[in-house]
This record gives C-alpha cells, sequence and structure tokens, in this order.
C-alpha cells in the first residue's frame, strides 16, 4: 500500500458536503439505468423486428403468458422457485469471495439425486418426498463441495472446475440414464427412445396450493423461506459477519479466525446443496411430467446464477429478481403465436443483466474518484 | 484392461486418430494461444467461450452470405471481437467484475446464436483440404500434420507470432508486467487498463479465428452446442502450460488428443458408453489441473483489477 | 528547473501551498520535511503523477506543464522511486525497458545496463531476475531505471528506509558521482535530518504544504533545522526522536522502564524455521518478549520482519519450531489461534490484514471478536454500535459516524481503528509492525505514547520497525534481525549505534551469539 503523504491533520472526506449534491446524483442514478435498461431492450426490439416480429406483440405475449391469463401467475410462481433457490445459494458464495457458476450441473446432480430416491427407494411417501428433497441437497452440495475442495488442497480455480463440472454432471446423469440397472424407466410401456427415469409416485410429490384460480407447487414455499431465512442470517448473524469478512479480505479474516478452506467449503457446499434442492424441488414438483431427462435442468441453473448477479448479493432483491426472470420463462411459452423464435428472451436476459452490471460499475467509478480526489495521490 | 489397452493400441495405429487429434488440438490451441495474452495481461477471460461460439457462428454466417471461407473467416474474427469489446470495456473501462461480465456474455452468445441461428439457418460447406505434397505422405502424421483443410494450417503462423508479441516486443513486456504487478506498471508509465483491453481484443481475434476455423475447417456446419466447454477447456491448457507458449501447445495437444479419443474409439468398433466417452476430456482436464495449477506460478495479478490509487 | 507558486489542493486539504522550489546543476538539493508535509506531493508533481492546481514549472528556463511520466522522462526528469516500480518476475533489463518509448531491442538494454552498473559500481547484471534480489540491490535497479534515460533531473524519494547504513553510504557515492561529475541535478526527499545533513548541498524545509526555509545545508544548524521542520523548538526528545533529529549516540527518553525479566515470557518464538518459494523467511528464529517491555526489531526490510509479524498473526505456518503465548504453545498458522490466545498485531500494511475497507468502523472494531457483541450468534446491533461508540470516543478516531465504510476514513484514522481494536482486547502480547509509516507527526507522537502506555500496564510489546530511530525512542530492548535469524541483542541502555549497524548488514553474523 502507499504511504498517504497528503496532510490528515483535517479529514476532508468527514466533511464532505453531501446535500446540495444528492438531487443530481440521484438523477444521475436514474438516467444511467434508465438508458442502459433502455439500450437493452432496443437491442431486444431490433432483433424482433430483424427476423420479421412485432416487439409489441412479443410485449404482450409475456404479459399475458405470465402474469394475466388464467392460471399463468401460478406458472410463473412455481417457476421462481428454483430460480430463487440457487441464486440465494449463489448470493453466499459470491459474499465469501468465490466464484461458482456451476449452479446448472450441481441443480442436475441434485434432481439424479432426488429422482433415485423417489423413483428407486420404497418407503412412506412424505418421507420419501423429505428423503429426495435432502439427497438432492446433499448431491448439489458435495458437487460443489469436490470444486471448494480442488481449490483449497490443488488451487484449481473454481471458476474453471466449476463449470468443466457442469458437462460432467451432464455426462453423468445421461449414463444413468442410459440402464435400466441405475435410473432409466423400467416401465415396459415406455417408449423404445424415450431417456428419462420412471415418474415420481404421486405420494412423493410436492403438495400443490391452490389460490385464486391458480395453481402452484409449495416449492414456491421452500424457496421463499429460504430466500428470507439466508437474508437473516448473511445480514444479522456473527456467520453472515464472517462470511463477508471472508469475501473482503480473507488474510484479515484468517487472522481473526475465519479459516479460509474451511469456510469457503461450506459456503460453496451451501451453495450447491441449495442449487440441488432447486433441482429436486422442480423435480418433485412436476417439471417434465415428473420424470427426469438428460437435459431436465434446462438452464435454470444459469438464469438463477444470473437473478443471482442481478441481485447484487442481496438474498432479498433476488426475490423479485427471481420472479422477474421467471415470468419471462414462463411467458415465452406463448411466444409462439407472434412467429418470434422463443430463444429472444434469453438474449433478452443476458442482455438485461449486462445493462444493469453497467451503472453500478459508473458510480463505483465516480464515488471512488471523488473519495480519492479528496484524499489521496494517484500512486 | 487388456481390453482397453488392445483399444488404445488400435486407436494409436489408427491414421484417422492422428489426424483428428491434430485437428482438434489446432482447435483448442487458436483459443488457448489467445487466451495466454489476456491471462498474461491479468484477465481470467472465461467469455473465451462465447467468443469461440461467437465466432464459429459469425463465420457460419459469413460464409452463408458471402460463399467465401476467407470472408467466412474473417467474420468469424470480427465476431470474436465483438465479444471482447464488451468483456474489454466493461471490465477493463468500467470495474465490472471480469468474471460476470464473462459469465454474463458466455449466456448472451449462446441466446443470440440460438436464436439467429433458428432464423437464418445459414448453410456452410467445409473447406477443401489442401494436401501438402510429400510431407502429407508421411505414415501416421503426414496426414495429421499436412493433410488438413487449409484454415487449420493458420495455427502454424499463429503460435509463433503469439510468441513473437509477447516475448520480442515492447508491447508484450508491457503485457506483461501489466499482469505481473499493474502498480509497478503504472508508475513506469503504462496503461494498464488499456494494454489488458488490447489483450483480450488479441484474445477475441483468436478465439473467433479459432470458431470459423471450427466450421470452416472441420466440421462444415453449424450447431449452437458445438463449442460445448472448449473454451474452458483451452484455459485449462493455459493453466496446464505454466502461462508459456509452449506449455499451452502442449496442453492444447493433450486436451486435443483426450478429445479426439472419445471420437475415434466407436468408430474403430469398440462399444463404450457414450455419455462416459463424452465426461473423459473435462475429467481428465480437471485431473491435470490437480498437478499442474498448484506447482506453476501464475500471473501474480491474474483476476485482480486495477484501479488506479487502490491496491 | 524551477517551480513557482505551486499549489495543488485535496478538497478542504492544501497539499502544496504556493510552494517555490529550485533545482541546480551540479547539486544535490534535499527536501526536509515530517510526513505529510506535502514534499510527496511535490516530487509527484515534478514527475507528473499528479497536476498541480496553481503555479508554474520552468524546465531549463521554459515554462511547460508536465502531462504523465513519460512526459517527465522526456524532458529529462527520472525518479527513484520510494516504493518500487519495479516488476519482480521480469528480469533486470526488462525492468529497465520498461515504460521507454520506442521498439524493443534487447541487446542495445542489456548492454546499456552494464555500463551503468559498471560506471557507477552498481554489481548489478542485466539478466538477473528482479524478484530474486534483495531490497538493497533492487533500489539499485531502480537507479539503473533511472539513470538509464540519462536524465539531467534526479529526484530520490526515501531512498534508504530499505537500506542499511552501509549501503546507504554507498548510494550518496553514486549521488556524488551523479552530480559533481555528470553535472545532473538531484532532489532527495527525506524526514530524516542526519541523512540531509550529510548528503546534500542545500536543503529546502517543507511544513504544512508550505516551504518554510531553504539553507546552503552546510552553514545550517540540525537544532534549526528541526525546529523549522516541526514548528516549534523540540524540545521533547521523543519528537526529535520521532523525526530523526540526532545523529550521534541518542539518549534514552522518560528514564526508560528496564522491566524485571523473570518468570514466565508473554511471548516465545523458538527455533522458528519457514520457507517461502524455495527460500528460507524465517531461519531457526529465537525470540522472548516478557510482560512489560517493549523489544525493538530492529533490521533492514525484508531480513524476515513480514514473515515474523504473520507469524504471530496466524498467517504463516512454521516448518519447525513453535510460539508459546502465555505458557501455552499456539499452533501456528490456525486460523485466529494467534489471536485468541491474546496476541494483538498492528502490521505493516493495514489493508492486508489490519482490516476490511468495505465493512464499517463498527464492524471493524470487533473484528476478531463478534461473539462479544452477539447473543446465541446473532449480531447486537446495539451493542455493537455502543461499543463502536466508546472506542471512537477513546480512540479520538475522526469518523462520520460507526456505520462509515472504513475506505472512507483517512489512513491516520484507519490506523487508529486497527490499534483501537487490538488493545480493545486487552492482549498480553502487542506487535506493532512499522507502526507509524505514513503517519504525520501528531499521529506518530499518539502512536508510540499509546505503544509506551500498553507496555506499561504489562503488555509485552514487540517493536517491528525498520527507523532505527523509532526503535531507539521506544524499545527498553533491541534485537537485530538479517536474513531470517535474530543476529544480536543489546539493552536499551548499552546501545551501540555503530554494532547495530554493523549487525544490520550481517557483519556480526557468524560471531558467537548469546
Amino acid at each position: 500500500m502507499t504511504v498517504d503523504e497528503t496532510p490528515i491533520l483535517v479529514d476532508p472526506e468527514v466533511t464532505t458536503p453531501v446535500t446540495p449534491h444528492r438531487r443530481r446524483e440521484w438523477g444521475e442514478v436514474v438516467i444511467l439505468y434508465g438508458l442502459s435498461i433502455g439500450l437493452a431492450l432496443g437491442i431486444s426490439a431490433a432483433l424482433v423486428a430483424f427476423t420479421g416480429g412485432s416487439w409489441r406483440e412479443v410485449f404482450s405475449a409475456i404479459v399475458e403468458g405470465s402474469l394475466t391469463r388464467p392460471g399463468r401467475w401460478g406458472k410463473t410462481l412455481a417457476q421462481s422457485a428454483p430460480l430463487l433457490l440457487v441464486a440465494v445459494g449463489t448470493i453466499v458464495t459470491t459474499r465469501s469471495g468465490l466464484v461458482n457458476i456451476g449452479q446448472e450441473g450441481q441443480l442436475l446432480m441434485g434432481a439424479t439425486a432426488a429422482a433415485f430416491v423417489a423413483t428407486r427407494l420404497g418407503g412412506p411417501g412424505p418421507v420419501l418426498l423429505v428423503g429426495a428433497l435432502v439427497a438432492g441437497a446433499a448431491a448439489g452440495g458435495l458437487w460443489a463441495a469436490l470444486a471448494a475442495l480442488m481449490r483449497y488442497w490443488r488451487k484449481v480455480p473454481e471458476v474453471i472446475s466449476t463449470l468443466l463440472m457442469v458437462f460432467i454432471a451432464f455426462s453423468l446423469t445421461g449414463y444413468l440414464l442410459s440402464s435400466k440397472s441405475l435410473l432409466l424407466d423400467r416401465d415396459p410401456a415406455r417408449a423404445n427412445r424415450s431417456v428419462t427415469s420412471g415418474q415420481v409416485p404421486s405420494d412423493v410429490r410436492l403438495p400443490t396450493i391452490r389460490l385464486f384460480g391458480n395453481e402452484f407447487h409449495s416449492g414456491v414455499l421452500i424457496a421463499l423461506a429460504t430466500a428470507l431465512l439466508l437474508a437473516y442470517l448473511l445480514g444479522r448473524t456473527v456467520w453472515g459477519f464472517r462470511v463477508r469478512m471472508l469475501g473482503h479480505n480473507p488474510r484479515a479474516a484468517q487472522r481473526a479466525g475465519v479459516d479460509e478452506a474451511r469456510s469457503g467449503t461450506l459456503a460453496m457446499a451451501t451453495s450447491g446443496a441449495l442449487s440441488g434442492l432447486a433441482g429436486a424441488v422442480m423435480l418433485t414438483g412436476g417439471v417434465a411430467n415428473y420424470r427426469l431427462t438428460p437435459g431436465f435442468s434446462n438452464n435454470v441453473g444459469w438464469e438463477g446464477l444470473l437473478v443471482a448477479l442481478l441481485a447484487r448479493a442481496s438474498a432479498l432483491l433476488a426475490i423479485p429478481m427471481a420472479l422477474l426472470f421467471g415470468g419471462l420463462r414462463t411467458g415465452s411459452g406463448f411466444l409462439a403465436s407472434t412467429g418470434v423464435e422463443r430463444k429472444i428472451v434469453d438474449v433478452v436476459q443476458a442482455l438485461l443483466v449486462l445493462a444493469l452490471l453497467v451503472p453500478p460499475a459508473v458510480l463505483y467509478v465516480r464515488q471512488r474518484r471523488r473519495a480519492l480526489a479528496a484524499t489521496r495521490d494517484r500512486t | 484392461m487388456g481390453d482397453f489397452l488392445g483399444a488404445v493400441g488400435d486407436v494409436l495405429t489408427s491414421s484417422t486418430f492422428y489426424a483428428s487429434a491434430a485437428r482438434l488440438s489446432a482447435l483448442l490451441m487458436f483459443a488457448a494461444v489467445g487466451e495466454l495474452v489476456a491471462e498474461r495481461a491479468g484477465t481470467l477471460n472465461i467469455s473465451v467461450e462465447g467468443m469461440f461460439l461467437s465466432g464459429a457462428f459469425a463465420s457460419a454466417l459469413g460464409y452463408h452470405l458471402t460463399g467465401s471461407v476467407v470472408l467466412g473467416l474473417v467474420v468469424g474474427i470480427a465476431g470474436g471481437l465483438l465479444i471482447a469489446a464488451l468483456q474489454a470495456n466493461l471490465s477493463h473501462r468500467l470495474p465490472a467484475d471480469q468474471f460476470v461480465v464473462g459469465l454474463t456474455l458466455n449466456v448472451l452468445v449462446v441466446g443470440l446464436a440460438a436464436f439467429l441461428d433458428s432464423n437464418i439457418k445459414p448453410v456452410v460447406e467445409a473447406a477443401s483440404v489442401l494436401e501438402i505434397p510429400l510431407l502429407s505422405d508421411i505414415p501416421l502424421i503426414g496426414p495429421a500434420l499436412f493433410g488438413q483443410t487449409w484454415p487449420v494450417y493458420l495455427i502454424y503462423p499463429l503460435v509463433p507470432a503469439i510468441g513473437w508479441l509477447l516475448y520480442r516486443t515492447r508491447w508484450g513486456l508491457e503485457v506483461r508486467a501489466v499482469g505481473e504487478n499493474p502498480q509497478s506498471a503504472d508508475v513506469s508509465g503504462i496503461h494498464v487498463n488499456k494494454r489488458r483491453r488490447q489483450s483480450i481484443y488479441v484474445s477475441g481475434l483468436a478465439a473467433g479465428l479459432a470458431g470459423g476455423v471450427f466450421v470452416l475447417g472441420l466440421i462444415g456446419s453449424f450447431d449452437v452446442g458445438m463449442v460445448g466447454g472448449r473454451g474452458f477447456v483451452a484455459i485449462a491448457a493455459v493453466i496446464f502450460g505454466g502461462w508459456t507458449v509452449k506449455g499451452t501447445v502442449a496442453g492444447s495437444l493433450l486436451f486435443g488428443v483426450a478429445d479426439s479419443f472419445r471420437f475415434t474409439l466407436p468408430s474403430l468398433g469398440y462399444q463404450v458408453n457414450p455419455n462416459l466417452l463424452a465426461a473423459m476430456p473435462y475429467i481428465l482436464t480437471l485431473a491435470v489441473m490437480m498437478f499442474f495449477a498448484y506447482r506453476s506460478r501464475q500471473p501474480r495479478a491474474l483476476a485482480q483489477p486495477f484501479i488506479r490509487g487502490l491496491r | 528547473m524551477e517551480v513557482r507558486e505551486l499549489t495543488k489542493r485535496y478538497g478542504a486539504v492544501v497539499a502544496c501551498d504556493r510552494v517555490d522550489f529550485r533545482l541546480m546543476p551540479g547539486r544535490i538539493q534535499g527536501v526536509l520535511g515530517e510526513n505529510g508535509a506535502g514534499k510527496s506531493t511535490l516530487m509527484k508533481i515534478l514527475i507528473g503523477l499528479v497536476l498541480p492546481d496553481e503555479g508554474s514549472i520552468y524546465v531549463n528556463g521554459e515554462r511547460t506543464v508536465i502531462a504523465d511520466p513519460l512526459h517527465a522522462a522526456h524532458l529529462g526528469i527520472g525518479m527513484v522511486h520510494q516504493h518500487f516500480s519495479l516488476v519482480d518476475a521480469l528480469t533486470v533489463w526488462e525492468n529497465v525497458a520498461l515504460g521507454e518509448p520506442g521498439s524493443l531491442d534487447p541487446g542495445h538494454t542489456r548492454s546499456r545496463v552494464s555500463d551503468i552498473s559498471e560506471r557507477y559500481g552498481l554489481d548489478i547484471g542485466p539478466e538477473a531476475v528482479v524478484g530474486d534480489l534483495t531490497p538493497g540491490m533492487r533500489q539499485r535497479v531502480e537507479i539503473i531505471k533511472c539513470l538509464a534515460r540519462d536524465p539531467q533531473i534526479l529526484i530520490f524519494d526515501e531512498p534508504t528506509s530499505v537500506l542499511t547504513p552501509a549501503e546507504s553510504e554507498q548510494l550518496f557515492d553514486v549521488l556524488r558521482t551523479v552530480v559533481r561529475e555528470e553535472n545532473r541535478a538531484v532532489a532527495l526527499v527525506s524526514h530524516k535530518l542526519d541523512e540531509i545533513m550529510r548528503a546534500t548541498d542545500e536543503v529546502t524545509i517543507m511544513r504544512a504544504g508550505r516551504v518554510v526555509d531553504s539553507m546552503v545545508t552546510a552553514d545550517a544548524e540540525p537544532a534549526s533545522l528541526a525546529r523549522a521542520m516541526v514548528g516549534r523548538n523540540v524540545s521533547l526528545r521523543r519528537e526529535a526522536a520521532a523525526i530523526g533529529a540526532f545523529s550521534d549516540v541518542p539518549t534514552p527518553l522518560d528514564q526508560p522502564m528496564i522491566p524485571a525479566r523473570e518468570g514466565e515470557p508473554a511471548l516465545a518464538v523458538s527455533g522458528a524455521v519457514a520457507g517461502h518459494d524455495g527460500a528460507l523467511v524465517l531461519d531457526h528464529l529465537d525470540l522472548r518478549v516478557w510482560p512489560g517491555e517493549v523489544v525493538g526489531v530492529a533490521g533492514v526490510e525484508g531480513n524476515g520482519q513480514k514473515p515474523l509479524a504473520d507469524l504471530l498473526s496466524s498467517l504463516l505456518t512454521l516448518d519447525e519450531g513453535a510460539v508459546v503465548v502465555s505458557g501455552r504453545e499456539i499452533p501456528s498458522g490456525r486460523a485466529g489461534a494467534m489471536s485468541r490466545a491474546g496476541v494483538g498485531v498492528i502490521p505493516e500494511d493495514r489493508h492486508d490484514s489490519g482490516c476490511v475497507l468495505e465493512m464499517s468502523v463498527a464492524e471493524n472494531l470487533v473484528l476478531a471478536d463478534p461473539d462479544s457483541v452477539s447473543r446465541h450468534g446473532v449480531l447486537d446491533r446495539r451493542a455493537l454500535a455502543l461499543r463502536a461508540r466508546e472506542l471512537i470516543e477513546e480512540f479520538e478516531i475522526r469518523t462520520p459516524g460507526p456505520d462509515t465504510p472504513l475506505w472512507q476514513l483517512s489512513g491516520g484514522n484507519q490506523q487508529r481503528v486497527v490499534l483501537a481494536r487490538e488493545l480493545s482486547h486487552r492482549p498480553a502480547v502487542l506487535v506493532a509492525s512499522q507502526p507509524t509509516r505514513g503517519l504525520d507527526v501528531g499521529a506518530i507522537e499518539y502512536m508510540n505514547t499509546r505503544i509506551k502506555e500498553a507496555a506499561e500496564s504489562g503488555v509485552a510489546v514487540l517493536l517491528i520497525s525498520s527507523e532505527l530511530e523509532e526503535i531507539a525512542a521506544l524499545s527498553s530492548r533491541i534485537v537485530v534481525m538479517y536474513e531470517g535469524r535474530i543476529v544480536g541483542e543489546m539493552d536499551r541502555a548499552d546501545l551501540d549505534l555503530e554494532r547495530l549497524g554493523m549487525l544490520m548488514g550481517g557483519a556480526g553474523v557468524g560471531v558467537g551469539q548469546s
């Protein structure tokens, strides 16, 4: 660190008057966000127009499909639940200073383990249901913990290992679904070419909640409770305090008694476990007609990760963001009528994330520059 | 075990294996040597995957529109550079987190390529094979090294060019300094983030070219899943190679060989579960990194942002 | 070169206030001032790292604006930095080539490095990797890098902090060659009075951003220089010591308390061995500190002081040896173990392990011990705020409030947060590593007083410093570190600067030590 040679007898930053600038700064913030979101949507609209579609139709189809048509907001809630679970898990790693980008694989491992418990083990339904959820969380957690172990034990960057393990998870699930002795459906009536697991028995499924003509699985409540619980744990407890310390300054944390390897592995496992739980919730909540398929995860892991990026390390903020992305997912099902390929939704999602990265970065630079100009030299 | 060794023996005496291993290695090498430059400047550039795919789609599009392999490759490079521009400016002009940006770009490219592909459906044909007389007649390795389509040969000038750039030019010296100690480089009058952005452009160029070679030199078609993590494997090749040009080339060869194994085995009549074969290169990559990531010395400022006045 | 009426403001603070300053060929111009007097800002303006708000700069009689370091180099101005501008992984010649314009010419650069090294007797090979060199040698590389551009004006910013006394003498010889034989102009920036007296021809004294005096060094009295620098009579020996205002053997201040060394030592390090990148950074280090004493660890930077501090911060794991705190052996490198055992540390670089900039002042005050302000694992915000207010008041931390992020505080106040936290745990041992680096004189005095008080209250204090004056001013016992070992020891009462200097340079090694 450089030596501060500026006189510090007076602390200019302490007395920096803020009130006259407040309004202008807020204006800046609004304009920045407006511009970048506008740009993202503009590009999306241009793409729609390019393929001969109408962005107005696309917009109203998405709103109808996700919200206003009968029964649709229930679907949106059901879609949002796994996104939210993945996102809050990701926030735990982000706060610990780790980069977990293998949620797609962790989710798939969770769904696979849940499928094994739900379709291959016997027992009373509720017990199996809980067992499937726990197994899903455990499998996802272990899958992520492997990456953490490789990082702390062999210095393999977790950015790469979590990603590569997504591909391995896909292969593994594919392998398990390739044989009847493993997970492939044993039902003789199974269509010859269909590669799916057996169906989750009806008493091992998540109970359905009916509300104002909408229905959704009770995984929604699990996700919501998890998000609130983690928001509390991260914000108010000593554990959350230590996680933040680790994320910002691992050496200070080590001195203060936070073991980087142990806490980091725990954070990674927590994140993986929530992704795995998301997979189990999807399976027992009715995705793919209660059957595990090779492409079961269907980008929910990636999108949950994007939700976490949008929520900027806040578990509470992840709730509306998950609803937004869940809405885009369900809404995209209504795009067929507009003649626009539903993949446009993936593009919109990514562009939105990029757009929302920009304003905080710009503001950070400005704020930091002001503070630095007040206190420090350029070296 | 005997079966396995027999299979390995059969593969090793098959000349199609060498040819496909060389192709797939070259493919990784394009992306990896570009990534090497970005990493030496301090960026762990995970959007190389997106640049790869963007280059692949752009070159398919370029060929579709012009019918020329050369122009297809040029458009492919432009596709890689487009993603590089986003990555460079978001993470090294603005201080957005490089992994967040890279990851989002990867997702964006997949969505965009899938969307445009299903709308445009570009028609592509692979470039013609260019056999170098005499040399391509050498048994086993002759066709591998000298009997490929011509875009694959671009790797021969590219690797020494990257080596020259990194070790023989002032620009390369500055890039290495910036990746090791940005504060010192800054004090020495080097524009740290500018060098980092430029090095990401080099990576985008090389990865875009990799995509172009994939589509126009290897397969002759485009599919959204075609890159399938090869960009990440290229990153692993850089780590395996201890951030040197020679090592990166060696890493690309290793992973290319592993990649071709899984294509060659079934073609020789061996029945192995395709899912397990597909996982092999990734498992190998992880296993290899467990040995080499620990030993080699990475650029000290790798993945650390530089904002003047901050550490 | 000449500057007139140069002014630079940072917010409400005026770092340089209408400064007039001149550099003449063939002369060594000293710039003397306390930390924070504006010396460094002035130099950064001259080198183009900082743009002045007002005032004019003339180089060879022509008015110029120095836009950036490259432009400064073009004008013939070079700087040897206080903190190195070298890249460890590169070789000497690559470092010298760094930042030069034009295309790369390895052969030419190598031969230039050899030439310069020979001409000034610097003994540096162009192919050596900079990371393998000692701090003293690295500084020579820095000098070569600077001289390779054949500057007319050389600026040395606090050059001796990484040098042994003997190396400092060598450096001054080089300076004299540069000035007398080659007719260049040199500015030597320092806060050490004796250094200025020894090496310079003329001296400019700065205080609080202003030039308060300028004189020919030979005509100057040390006492009057010190007075000009501090702005009042330097009656207190403590202050005099803090700024290095003595050149002979200093006398102990305030009746040095020599505590009885009996019973169990509060801290005992025995046979500590640790390696890094294949080299030993701690080499069978033995050290004992008893309650109530201040043990000063003297030595040239880079001789294992940082690993020693890291060891006591649980940041370093020993290959051999043991650390015993208050009679209990503490496993090295286990997260938080040293802190729990009662070892408080004020680290050399507080941003490295001393604090978390992104967290609030209040949170930083309970970093190691959040349990003390929580119930059943849940943070009690009121208890946290209460604790923070107490400490903010007791240690006079200037902050808008306890919830302000730490990075918004000035360096001195961040250091107070660290000090407050470490002392609030009532440590058995306090390790202070370069505790006053970069602080202004008021903050230095405060820090030194606190350290002394801690010792008087029975804390065993280990003071690691590269400033001999600081060690002499505070310690009751002094040990010397060289290449990861303790190579000598003396009581404050028997202080022998000459012997200390020799030990620091490794001259005493091999002679039997007690």
